[in-house]
């Protein structure tokens, strides 16, 4: 099932499929880019940000961000 | 001879800044800490050499203060090779930064740091090849024993800028 990377439920795991143009430089910083597999590891509370692991690493994400990249989640 | 130790936030820069001149410096990198780089020196073969240890960074189009600093001091300092170090468990996070100061035409020394880390998670690089692709020395090091450092120490001065183009065609892309 495709959804936002910010709709990702705790321990969901997920490929990414999309991510917008002008964050893709952004994002590829920190590991993330299409065909990359991810696994939601926390989402804070109060339009906090998302906590993602990507290659064994624990990365941060701001709603706003993660509300720009797709993934096709695993079931 | 200039040196930047880069690299992306704890990877063990300053455990390797600290190995290389013999100081004790101790730095955190808590987010909203002033960041700052510290500077210190170092002999290769009866040169004595300035070592800088950059502000952990992801990537040169900064997000943060200390990408800022770290995208400045690298281009305030055209001259310098870099040493990257990068986590031998998160490792193409790091290529990416070392292909950004790669094409921005330095010289450059990988440092595949916390090897024993990424040996226990039966993690496997192919340093051959991974050398073999980027032209480029590749060592494998663990800072906090030290083990690497000689052979690190011994390609700083025989490293050489390498073109992108030549790395895509090497890697089997298209350029």
């Amino acid at each position: 099932m495709r959804k936002k990377l910010s709709e990702m439920l705790y321990g969901e795991e997920g490929m990414v499929t999309s991510i917008e143009d002008e964050l893709k430089n952004k994002v590829a910083g920190m590991g993330i880019r299409v065909g990359k597999k991810l696994k939601m590891f926390t989402r804070q509370p109060i339009k906090g940000p998302v906590v993602v692991e990507v290659d064994g690493a624990n990365t941060s994400l701001g709603l706003g961000i993660a509300d720009k990249i797709m993934v096709e989640v695993e079931k | 001879m200039k040196i930047l130790l880069m690299g992306n936030p704890n990877v063990g820069k300053s455990v390797f800044f600290n190995r290389l001149t013999g100081a004790n410096v101790i730095e955190s990198n808590y987010p909203g800490t002033t960041v700052d780089y510290t500077k210190g020196y170092m002999r290769i073969e009866g040169e004595d050499v300035e070592i800088i240890d950059v502000p952990g960074a992801f990537s040169l189009e900064p997000k943060d203060k200390a990408e800022e600093v770290a995208a400045k001091m690298l281009r305030e300092n055209r001259d310098a090779t870099v040493v990257c170090v990068i986590d031998a468990s998160k490792v193409e996070r790091g290529l990416y930064l070392a292909l950004e100061i790669m094409e921005e035409g330095y010289p450059l020394v990988i440092a595949l740091n916390m090897w024993d880390v990424a040996e226990d998670k039966n993690i496997q690089i192919d340093v051959a090849r991974l050398k073999e692709i980027l032209g480029v020395p590749v060592v494998h090091t663990v800072a906090i024993s030290g083990e690497g450092f000689r052979e690190l120490v011994s390609k700083i001065k025989e490293t050489v800028p390498v073109e992108m183009d030549k790395i895509i065609k090497r890697a089997g892309g298209e350029a």
